[in-house]
């Protein structure tokens, strides 16, 4: 994994790092803020962290696979953002707030 | 491949008729829909694909069986819920657009043959169910369901993709049997990687420690979709976590054993034990599920698909059929266990039901979960001792709690009600209670 990226200089471990970084940055976003909104976003930054990892992995291995499945990310990404604001939005109709906290009558 | 296009078809016209607001036309064109992708599966199983093979799915071996399994229970599901679909005359055709858009996902995820479709297959299977438990529009516990499922389940995908990135970053390849050979089991990064993968799948089937969910979205969605989710994206998703683990990382066992080992008797002991105190119905089925996979995921260490199809069409049968009378019994959205009292003494057809299918779960001889059972732990026990007798203390668990259910149905109640059955009810509830009586007679074949 040492091998250094052609033309930039900058070693693969820098961008393997970055993309993980992102990834728990997202993920702790997800498990500690209460506003949905974030959440979403939250959720978006962990999957453009894998976008980051696969365009990377793919210039290591000198494939294009990766760059293919970045695009079907991107896709589904955006299908699920769809569906995700549109729950958001029947969630703030019957409770009138976003706070997830506030959704919490299931419950053993 | 044929199936998987009648179906998206079917799906789309399904739409399109709903606009004329007739419920009746979309559920006779799903149900024809349906029947010609279960017959188009056959013949795929039998010769093969009317078209030249499809890059990354294919139906083969056993996979076509899981692909039966799950048309058929989307077809007892939007016959048995229609009774419910009809209620809302303007959405009716989207209950059945949704349903099905899901199953396109879980077959192409049961025959996936490389991450690409094996993702799609998931994100196209869940997507649909996230809109489908939140489709109670004005109703609180229907959209906080649907939240808790929505934003769990992306937060799965997410770390899916990261386990696939990972995975492919150790190998450089997409490809399951490519996969199988390449795979490195001393390399951390595809250790972490292949974690990550199942810890979504087991997420997807709501198995232990990832099934904190479930209960609550059964709990707070429609009972057709209940039926939807605890079958047809189950058996889905335990189709891919066998095929993975026993084939493509097949090379990983010796790392993956231990913690399956944990999940699997995680699944079967919190399963029964938290069953134990529900006196919610759909909660009940909740918990019955988790065990359920747990018993399902025993087949992991023989790899036998024939156990597993047969165990899954015992489990799925009876969950079916018990939802559906959840559903005939459901009013004023109440779903308390106390409602079942006497319902067995006083509507002796929905009693036989709801006998043969408990039996069945708590695996008493001779329905198909007994059979099923035997097979798995007659595997098991060659090479995990310890583990069937684990099974066995945790199905004396599961038949207790199933069998004060059934007394509970049939105490004598005069203050239960004689319910009037609708047609498609019996005819459901009838196909269900055949194949959980019957269906272990497809082992011989």
């Amino acid at each position: 994994m040492t091998t250094n990226l052609n033309n930039i200089g900058t070693s693969l471990d820098f961008f393997v790092v970055v993309a993980i970084a992102l990834f728990v940055i997202g993920a702790f976003g997800v498990l500690t803020r209460k506003n949905m909104i974030v959440l979403l976003m939250c959720i978006e930054l962990m999957l453009n962290s894998v976008n980051l990892l696969l365009v990377t992995f793919s210039k290591y291995h000198g494939a294009a696979d990766p760059q293919v499945f970045v695009f079907f990310i991107v896709v589904v990404a955006a299908a699920e953002a769809t569906v995700g604001l549109s729950i958001l939005i029947m969630a703030y109709r019957n409770r009138k707030s976003i706070d997830i906290e506030l959704f919490n009558k299931l419950k053993d | 491949m044929d199936a998987l296009i009648v179906i998206f078809i079917t799906a789309l016209i399904g739409l399109f008729v709903g606009m004329m607001k007739k419920p009746n036309l979309t559920l006779f064109l799903s149900i024809i829909g349906l029947s010609a992708a279960f017959v188009l599966m056959s013949y795929y199983g039998k010769y093969n694909s009317l078209f030249n093979n499809f890059e990354g799915l294919a139906f083969d071996s056993f996979h076509w069986l899981f692909a039966e399994l799950v048309i058929g229970l989307t077809l007892l599901i939007i016959v048995g819920g229609f009774h419910y679909f009809k209620k809302d005359v303007e959405h009716t055709a989207d209950y059945y657009g949704l349903i099905l858009f899901s199953l396109c996902g879980a077959l192409v995820l049961i025959g996936s043959e490389n991450f690409f479709m094996f993702f799609l297959g998931i994100e196209i299977m869940s997507i649909p169910v996230y809109v489908l438990v939140g489709i109670k529009k004005q109703n609180i516990l229907s959209s906080e369901a649907s939240i808790k499922y929505f934003f769990t389940g992306s937060f799965a995908t997410a770390i899916l993709l990261f386990g696939v990135a990972l995975v492919y970053g150790a190998t450089g390849t997409f490809d399951f049997s490519e996969l199988s050979s390449l795979f490195d089991s001393n390399s951390p990064m595809a250790i972490v990687g292949i974690l990550f993968v199942f810890a979504a799948l087991l997420f997807k089937i709501g198995s232990v420690p990832f099934h904190f969910w479930s209960p609550d979205v059964y709990e707070g969605s429609p009972d057709p979709v209940t039926a939807f989710m605890a079958t047809v994206v189950k058996v889905a998703g335990l189709t891919s976590i066998v095929s993975l683990f026993a084939y493509t990382f097949g090379a990983a066992t010796d790392v993956l054993l231990p913690i399956f080992y944990v999940v699997t008797i995680g699944s079967l002991f919190l399963g029964y034990l938290s069953a134990l105190k529900q006196t919610n119905f759909r909660r009940l089925m909740a918990y019955s599920g988790i065990s359920n996979t747990g018993f399902a995921m025993l087949t992991l260490l023989s790899g036998n698909f024939i156990t597993l199809w047969v165990f899954l069409l015992g489990y799925t049968a009876a969950t079916v059929g018990l939802l559906i009378i959840s559903q005939i019994l459901e009013k004023s959205n109440s779903d308390e266990i106390v409602n079942w009292k006497g319902i067995g003494y006083k509507n002796p057809f929905l009693g036989v039901v709801i006998l043969i299918s408990f039996l069945s779960l708590a695996g008493i001889p001779p329905f198909t979960g007994f059979f099923a059972k035997l097979l798995l732990l007659i595997n098991t026990y060659q090479s995990n001792p310890v583990l069937v007798y684990l099974t066995l203390i945790t199905s004396v668990i599961g038949a207790f709690l199933y069998i004060r259910f059934i007394l509970n149905a049939f105490a004598k109640d005069s203050n239960a009600e004689k319910i009037t059955i609708h047609p498609l009810h019996i005819l459901v509830l009838s196909v269900c209670s055949l194949v959980v009586l019957s269906g272990w007679t497809l082992i011989l074949f």
